[in-house]
């Protein structure tokens, strides 16, 4: 089985196959970027992109991804200046993460959402971000964050 | 009881280990025996912290462990300002039992108080033995780093002797110092660039194991099967031991697959709710007379009313951090090595030691950094259970929680119940103030010691539960009594410890005792409150400044709600919370806070934990408590246990005081004064108290 990922064609180990994506993204490539947080898809500390899409790495079977793209935020930034897609500059500018462990899993759903929709607005981008949680309570700027990179994003068009 | 406690307690010669020490700052991991020095750090132990490399750069190995409260960026900071070397060659390597003497746990925010003053006097003395060497503000001296980095010796106790430092002193114009910095690594957090957390180490031929998680609280496996579990691919197999029933597989897939074919049979277990809310319930304490401990004394005269009378009371509460507890352990020709993001690795060191009798010298403990502690991870669990598979199996093992487990086999913050009486004078002022709790263990917990400390520890109060109790007003009668309970579930410090709680009681009474005499809340705080905490005052008015308190009115569907708080005898916090009617609940849209740590090292940090605290303060009043169903925590996952969300979140103004006075600490102040301030917003509303939080279970 092969699938894209982070832009480079890559194999899934038949040993890996039927485990959750988010082992073999952990365990088989070494990626540290996705987490795990709960396991059953109520955190988003493992957010990745399929096909341009959040999706949770912990609920996905490794197969669901044979010959699709995947993206972590590892590959994130890939094509962007600095190697930064404008919402790991507007995250780091704002100096969003305290722990930092679902960080990952922020900056995925956020990037995923404005890919989508650019313009998203506050009650969009609540919605979406009401399924990552951060115990560190960093909320206040995620949103400002969120809200930079729009910008950018918007500048660029 | 024939001897004093004091006796008894110096007839098992832990006395000396500050068990009689009941109001503050003990830690039940420093009564162990077997722990090395475990006091304030001291000048001899600041010089491991500073190396200085070949290539021109300052190592700072951290003595406390950077969990997201940024302390790793404040040292960073401190040394930057001793040496003049940019920050960005000053690396900090997280807390490692090899590289720095014991240390204590990284709890109570007392890191900057107690470690920075320290470090900037050893910073002080490597610039300058640096001068003296040629090498002035960073500038490399003129036959380069080499020489200089092999030298011992750079940083010794008795060149620190005379030396203050600048970091701390206010007539001195910062360059590091001051500054706000975003957290360390946070390029590495948000591209996956570099391994920060345990579950990002992986070594050759690593296996990944578990415990078998009992399925209620204090059961005992009495047979288990792994016949089903021989047929999954990658399974290793299972391990009975003294430290309990051990899983292990190729891969976690496998290691999942093995776990569910396990067919194990328990016996006993039988934790309920009924049973802990039975023994926690204040009134029937009350009912057999004063409570175990009396920190304050006074005589209450129980045949006058009283002007107020509240029951209030506070569920269990999950850590909850979003890292679940994780370690990598590995043997090595008898020498052990783990990997773990721990709150405090001279403990696991020392517990690790204790357990398969190896000497320290034999252990290395490497501190990652922690994805959210919170007094969750100041105890050995994972780390134990990672090393006896790596010794059963004879490979590297990596044993990471799971949620459920999280939930399941963590302690938690304990369940408490509280009676508050009070009565005012006419003048406005408090004439009797009675508070009564019990509370489940947060320091003397069954998570932390075994069953001889337990029994040790029964004879003194366990200063977790004192916590914040001693309310910060004038009264001329003031009594406060407690009683710690052991409970069939663990339970132990949660942010804040007992403050959280019980500053969120006290100001619940107060809040009422202003509003039953028609007394603005703000006025019937500053008429009230001790003359020896003027800066709990000056926080209140500045926190009435930025709010606008004077122009605010409630309504029946827009609440506003103030509180304040102490946290530690040293740092201050008053909160202004806005709240309006949501469907059939409340949603905070406001908050502002007035924030009092004394000196800061770095603002933005300070004001990313004022931001952190308040959120955990909307969970606490709104929706966070940890029930109990079938003899075992229910949570299994965020789905059933609800910390607050992004939406659940208004904007925040928030006012940093820095006036003059020593630094302190911010990891846990504002959690004081929030939870409060938004529940006295609801009272106004609703006008009656609320008296049991969440409000959600309230509602339910």
């Amino acid at each position: 089985m092969r699938f894209t990922l982070n832009g480079t064609a890559a194999d899934i180990p038949a040993v890996f196959a039927d485990d959750r994506l988010l082992w073999l993204l952990r365990d088989h490539f070494a990626l540290n970027g996705p987490k795990y947080g709960c396991g059953v898809g109520t955190c988003g500390a493992c957010v990745v992109h399929v096909d341009g899409r959040p999706e949770r790495a912990c609920l996905l079977p490794a197969s669901e991804v044979a010959g699709k793209a995947v993206t972590t935020i590892e590959g994130l930034g890939i094509g962007w200046p600095e190697g930064l897609h404008p919402i790991q500059k507007a995250w780091i500018e704002s100096g969003v993460p305290q722990c930092g462990y679902c960080q990952s899993g922020q900056v995925m759903t956020a990037a995923g959402l404005l890919a989508e929709n650019p313009q998203a607005g506050a009650e969009e981008i609540a919605a979406t971000m009401d399924g990552v949680i951060c115990r560190c309570g960093t909320y206040v700027r995620i949103r400002g964050a969120i809200d930079a990179a729009r910008e950018a994003l918007r500048g660029r068009s | 009881m024939a001897i004093s406690r004091r006796a008894m307690l110096r007839r098992l010669a832990w006395a000396g280990a500050g068990l009689t020490v009941v109001a503050g700052t003990t830690y039940a991991y420093a009564l162990f025996p077997a722990l090395p020095h475990r006091g304030a750090p001291r000048l001899q132990e600041a010089a491991a912290w500073l190396r200085l490399t070949p290539e021109g750069r300052i190592q700072l190995a951290l003595p406390r462990t950077e969990m997201g409260q940024g302390i790793a960026i404040a040292l960073r900071q401190i040394v930057a300002e001793e040496t003049g070397f940019p920050l960005d060659r000053i690396d900090a390597i997280q807390p490692r039992t090899d590289l720095i003497p014991a240390t204590r746990a990284t709890v109570g925010s007392d890191s900057i108080k107690d470690y920075g003053p320290l470090l900037a006097r050893a910073a002080a003395a490597l610039a300058r033995t640096l001068s003296k060497e040629g090498s002035v503000e960073g500038a490399p001296p003129r036959d380069g780093w080499a020489r200089l980095a092999t030298r011992p010796r750079l940083v010794e106790a008795d060149n620190m002797a005379g030396v203050r430092g600048r970091s701390f002193d206010r007539r001195v114009p910062k360059r590091a110092v001051g500054m706000p910095v975003v957290t360390d690594d946070v390029r590495a957090i948000v591209t996956g660039s570099a391994p920060l957390f345990a579950d990002d180490v992986r070594l050759p031929d690593m296996a990944h194991g578990a415990a078998l998680p009992p399925p209620r609280i204090g059961a005992a496996l009495e047979a288990v099967d792994d016949i089903a579990a021989r047929d999954v691919d990658g399974y290793l197999g299972l391990w009975r031991n003294g430290h309990g029933t051990f899983v292990a597989a190729e891969t976690r897939g496998a290691l999942e697959r093995s776990l569910a074919a396990m067919q194990p049979t328990w016996t006993g277990g039988a934790a309920t709710l009924e049973h802990i809310e039975e023994a926690i319930d204040i009134d029937s304490g009350l009912a057999r007379g004063a409570l175990e401990h009396e920190p304050l004394n006074a005589a209450i005269d129980d045949s006058r009313p009283f002007d107020l009378d509240l029951r209030l009371d506070v569920p269990m509460a999950a850590h909850a951090a979003m890292e679940p507890q994780t370690a990598v352990a590995r043997f090595t020709d008898g020498k052990l090595e783990v990997w773990t993001g721990t709150q405090d690795v001279t403990f696991v060191r020392s517990v690790l030691s204790d357990e398969l009798s190896l000497s320290p010298n034999d252990i290395v403990v490497y501190g990652c950094r922690v994805g959210g502690g919170f007094g969750l991870k100041t105890i050995c669990t994972v780390e134990l259970e990672a090393a006896v598979l790596s010794r059963s199996l004879g490979r590297p093992a990596k044993v990471q929680w799971t949620r459920l487990d999280a939930f399941r086999r963590s302690f938690h913050r304990p369940p408490s119940s509280h009676r508050i009486r009070a009565r005012i004078s006419p003048d406005g002022r408090i004439d009797t103030w009675h508070h009564a709790y019990r509370s489940g263990h947060v320091i003397f917990t069954s998570a932390a010691m075994g069953p001889a400390l337990q029994w040790a520890t029964s004879f003194v109060g366990d200063p977790g539960v004192l916590r914040g109790a001693i309310p910060p007003y004038d009264a001329l009668t003031t009594r406060v009594e407690y009683e710690d309970v052991r409970l069939p579930v663990h339970t132990g410090p949660w942010r804040g410890l007992g403050a959280a709680p019980n500053v969120w009681a006290i100001e619940t009474a107060i809040d009422q005792l202003a509003r039953r005499r028609g007394d603005d809340p703000l006025a019937f705080r500053k008429r009230n409150i001790k003359s020896e905490w003027p800066r709990l005052a000056r926080a209140l008015d500045r926190v009435a400044a930025i709010s606008n308190w004077g122009a605010l009115r409630s309504t029946a569907y827009r609440g506003y709600g103030l509180a304040c708080g102490i946290y530690k005898e040293m740092s201050y916090a008053a909160v202004v919370a806005e709240v309006v009617r949501d469907g059939a609940g409340y949603r905070v849209t406001r908050l502002w806070c007035a924030h009092d740590c004394g000196f800061i090292v770095n603002p933005d940090q300070v004001h990313a934990q004022v931001e952190g605290n308040l959120v955990w303060c909307i969970g606490m009043a709104l929706t966070e408590s940890l029930g109990i169903s079938d003899g075992h925590v229910s949570a299994t996952s965020f789905a059933d246990y609800a910390v607050a969300r992004f939406s659940d979140v208004p904007p925040m103004t928030v006012d940093l005081i820095d006036e003059g006075e020593p630094a302190s600490g911010a990891g846990e102040t504002a959690i004081v004064a929030g939870t409060a301030a938004i529940t006295n917003a609801i009272s106004a509303m609703a006008g009656r108290p609320v008296t049991r939080i969440p409000l959600a279970a309230t509602m339910a």
